[in-house]
């Protein structure tokens, strides 16, 4: 009798001014956290497939780089003018390194540096450029349409929002 | 409790008050806000538009610019001073490379650095489907300074801000 009412009273809670006062406390919560902290999206486009395909929902985790700065090959959401629109893209160089493609392969400093994460052939190049101060460089895991249709290149760190969850 | 009613009647008199005067009195902010909701209707195209609608259309968006309008879009092609004319023109001819086409806006931050002067950063999201069939889509942050004339805010200049720096 008690479990019966306890689970009636669990589906139809009695509108007490406790049971609303804890609805509004959770909801805010939830409001906030979603809001600021633990931001939802949808993937919208093929620049990080396969890691991230198209469609797929995560959520961007802003206190990824709250003690620690992006390091190469991590994933991180790049903002635009707010969190709406934001891009995902992966790091491959930091500042005051020197960046360049030669035939689809990454060169940091001078140096190859292996992507296991790269599923599609690539036959990219790009000439040899310095990582700006306080800047990250950042590339998509997709290189397999032509290097002037990829969106990548030199981020400000304070563009960097935070990391996809998984 | 009479004392009770009178004054809940008060406040709702209040609130009711404040609602009608921001709903007939809109702030600044708001009356910014709509010239950019106009921009976004009109750069928008739906696959039904005719000629009248282009036409009108393109004329439109030429009347929320300045004249002159300063232009900054080194990727677009887009530097210097333009006329309404001009700016009507370009409108006219982007739009006519596609048979659909949904303008976007997200994240508006609007500040007044002056008095009669707005600055508005935003993020815009082109979708489309060009004549040829392809889809296309792409984001933009823009810096926007708006000026108050005659009561009216109009674009003096617009800036596309680079945030991947290839």
């Amino acid at each position: 009798m008690a479990i019966h009412r306890r689970i009636r009273q669990f589906f139809f809670p009695s509108l007490t001014p406790m049971f609303l006062t804890r609805v509004f406390l959770v909801s805010l919560f939830a409001y906030l956290f979603f809001s600021y902290l633990c931001i939802p999206f949808t993937i919208q486009g093929i620049s990080m497939e396969p890691t991230y395909p198209n469609g797929g929902v995560n959520f961007c985790w802003r206190l990824r780089y709250l003690l620690s700065e992006p390091q190469r090959h991590d994933v991180v959401a790049v903002r635009f003018a707010g969190s709406q629109v934001m891009l995902l893209k992966r790091v491959v160089a930091q500042e005051g390194e020197q960046v360049e493609f030669r035939a689809g392969r990454l060169y940091v400093d001078g140096k190859e540096i292996e992507e296991p994460y790269l599923r599609f052939p690539c036959d990219w190049n790009l000439p040899s450029r310095r990582v700006e101060k306080d800047c990250l460089y950042v590339v998509g895991d997709n290189r397999s349409m032509p290097i002037e249709n990829h969106h990548f290149g030199q981020t400000s760190k304070i563009r960097v929002m935070g990391g996809p969850l998984w | 409790m009479v004392k009770g009613k009178y004054l809940l009647m008060g406040v709702l008199i209040v609130i009711i008050g404040i609602v009608f005067a921001v709903a007939v009195f809109p702030s600044e902010e708001k009356r910014v806000k709509k010239r950019f909701h106009l921009l976004s209707g009109w750069v928008s195209k739906s696959a039904e538009e005719n000629s009248f609608t282009m036409l009108k259309k393109m004329k439109d968006i030429g009347t929320l610019f300045l004249e002159p309008c300063e232009l900054k879009a080194p990727q677009e092609s887009l530097s210097g001073s333009y006329t309404r004319q001009e700016i009507s023109a370009y409108a006219g001819a982007a739009r006519s490379h596609f048979s659909q086409l949904d303008f976007k806006l997200y994240d508006l931050h609007i500040a007044f650095p002056e008095r009669e002067v707005a600055k508005v950063t935003l993020t815009t999201r082109l979708i489309g489907k060009l004549t040829s069939g392809e889809q296309v889509d792409e984001v933009r942050e823009l810096e926007c300074l708006l000026k108050k004339i005659d009561k009216k805010w109009f674009f003096s200049q617009v800036e596309v801000i680079e945030v991947l720096k290839k």
